[in-house]
């Protein structure tokens, strides 16, 4: 455990080191949300829509920005820089466990992902957000988002531990938007056509997008609660055996 | 009396990778014994199995069959034990370009057992030694390549390996930082630590190295001292000639200077 936090310690003095790296993780997201927002608030405006309670279409649109922003994975482009440079060699040479080196980087994703959420809640609020579960639920909202965004990272580790390249590493960051779009990210579940709505049940995301929207829009929904952390806890039960794998079998 | 438990033993070691186009035997059947204290050269073209037998030798590369022992640990079971007693340095410096050297080798250090202070000071003695101590707390990113090297050199320094195994250390290195880095070589070995170094300039092998192997195509070709290799040659020509460790090196790889010369030719054509 020692070597882990040592190395999550470097890694995110790396993030730290690379600004550039990280402000596209909050630029896109914030692009989506005033487009997003721009396109579609006057079809929703707050008074006549019920599924808004009383808040503006940004306050619905906000899980979208901090799914997206928690979703790029940037740990799995560092690890893979370090693969083709050699340093993660060094590494492995060590006595240390070998789910260290990986799970160093991934424990950093904590707390980069929260000052990212952090952020972007933020500046959500002069634009009228509100949480609506309070300082509580900000901080759900926060665990929430930090659990996906290890989780996103540790397979995008895997995909980097597996291929070794950094243009196809690059390229998995790309599975995220067909996950994100097959979700209720414009309207609830209930109303989405019927084959977008089964999509939309199958995919885990759909349920970490429920869950903070209901911490937002309505306060403490236990039920989409409870489902939005043990869709993100199973998930990272997966992530974690297959990258222990990985890196134990790694050759 | 008893003999002294080799630095490294390899018996029949065998790599096989199994690939979409079928099975690449890439060492098969390396056999070596490396006594403490030595300077070992291992010697190839591209491609030979230099860097594979480093790597099964360095618990980086699972071992297909045959055993490895390095400073008396067997490296496939006890590969944490084996990691504990051996420095690594590979082909292109392994570093953390985003760290200043002082930060990559407290890391090191750390992640061999040491306290931050012990990793503080040991980290100071590496770059006084490999002469880093002014640039030391500057980015790796802005370093020279020999100073990259000597940086490498340092980091698989930091826990006092019994056996230090070196991976083509000075290739793409100037003349001049080579020298650096094998005045640093003598030095580290005249301090008691056994160094298995390959290396594709046969120079350096000459200077540099006690004994030598050379390997082509996976196996061992020709085993001695430079000097017993080339009395071998100079004995099996019997033209008078003075042999030199090229010739010993183009003998043993089946290759001549023509030959070698029409090769590089197709590749500038």
């Amino acid at each position: 455990m020692n070597q882990t936090m040592i190395l999550a310690r470097r890694a995110l003095r790396e993030g730290l080191r690379q600004p550039d790296a990280l402000l596209p993780t909050l630029f896109i997201p914030l692009f989506f949300l005033v487009v997003n927002v721009g396109q579609a608030a006057k079809i929703f405006p707050s008074s006549g829509t019920p599924f808004l309670l009383g808040q503006n279409y940004a306050a619905f649109q906000l899980p979208t920005s901090l799914l997206t922003a928690a979703s790029f994975g940037t740990a799995a482009l560092y690890l893979v820089e370090e693969i083709e440079g050699g340093y993660f060699d060094k590494l492995r040479a060590t006595p240390i466990p070998r789910a260290s080196i990986v799970l160093g980087r991934l424990l950093a994703e904590i707390p980069k992902s929260a000052i990212m959420s952090t952020a972007m809640i933020l500046i959500a609020l002069p634009f009228g957000v509100r949480i609506r579960a309070g300082i509580g639920g900000y901080l759900l909202i926060v665990v929430l988002l930090a659990t996906w965004a290890t989780v996103f990272s540790g397979f995008m580790q895997l995909i980097a531990m597996k291929t070794r390249s950094a243009a196809a590493t690059n390229s998995g960051s790309l599975i995220f938007f067909p996950l994100l779009f097959l979700t209720p990210n414009f309207v609830p579940r209930d109303q989405l056509s019927r084959p977008m709505e089964i999509a939309a049940t199958l995919n885990p995301v759909t349920y970490i997008m429920e869950a903070a929207r209901s911490l937002i829009l309505e306060g403490y929904d236990w039920a989409a609660i409870g489902r939005g952390f043990l869709v993100a806890g199973l998930a990272g039960v997966l992530m974690l055996t297959l990258s222990v794998r990985a890196v134990n079998r790694y050759d | 009396m008893n003999e002294p438990i080799p630095a490294i033993e390899a018996i029949d070691l065998v790599k096989t990778y199994r690939g979409k186009e079928g099975e690449v035997d890439a060492v098969r059947g390396v056999s070596l014994s490396v006594s403490p204290g030595e300077i070992f050269g291992f010697l190839g073209p591209n491609g030979a199995g230099k860097s594979t037998t480093v790597r099964m030798l360095t618990t980086l590369l699972t071992i297909t069959s045959g055993t490895a022992r390095v400073a008396g640990v067997d490296v496939a079971a006890d590969p944490h034990g084996a990691r504990r007693r051996i420095g690594v340095a590979l082909q292109d410096a392994g570093l953390d370009l985003r760290q200043s050297g002082r930060e990559l080798l407290v890391l090191q250090s750390r992640l061999f057992g040491m306290t931050a202070a012990e990793a503080a000071t040991r980290a100071q003695e590496l770059l006084e030694l490999v002469e880093l101590t002014e640039a030391g707390d500057r980015r790796i990113q802005g370093y020279s390549g020999g100073m990259k090297r000597r940086l490498d050199l340092a980091s698989a320094l930091v826990h006092r390996p019994d056996v230090l195994f070196l991976d083509e250390p000075t290739t793409g290195l100037d003349p001049a930082s080579r020298i650096v880095i094998w005045d640093e070589v003598r030095r580290i070995n005249a301090e008691g630590t056994t160094v298995f170094l390959t290396t594709q300039y046969l120079e350096e092998a000459d200077q540099l190295c006690g004994r030598l192997a050379i390997i082509d195509g996976g196996r061992i070709v020709r085993e001695g001292t430079p000097q017993a290799l080339k009395d071998e040659l100079a004995a099996r020509l019997g033209d008078g000639a003075e042999p030199t460790l090229d010739d010993v090196f183009l003998d043993a790889t089946g290759r001549t200077r023509e030959r070698v010369a029409g090769q590089v030719q197709e590749v500038q054509a």
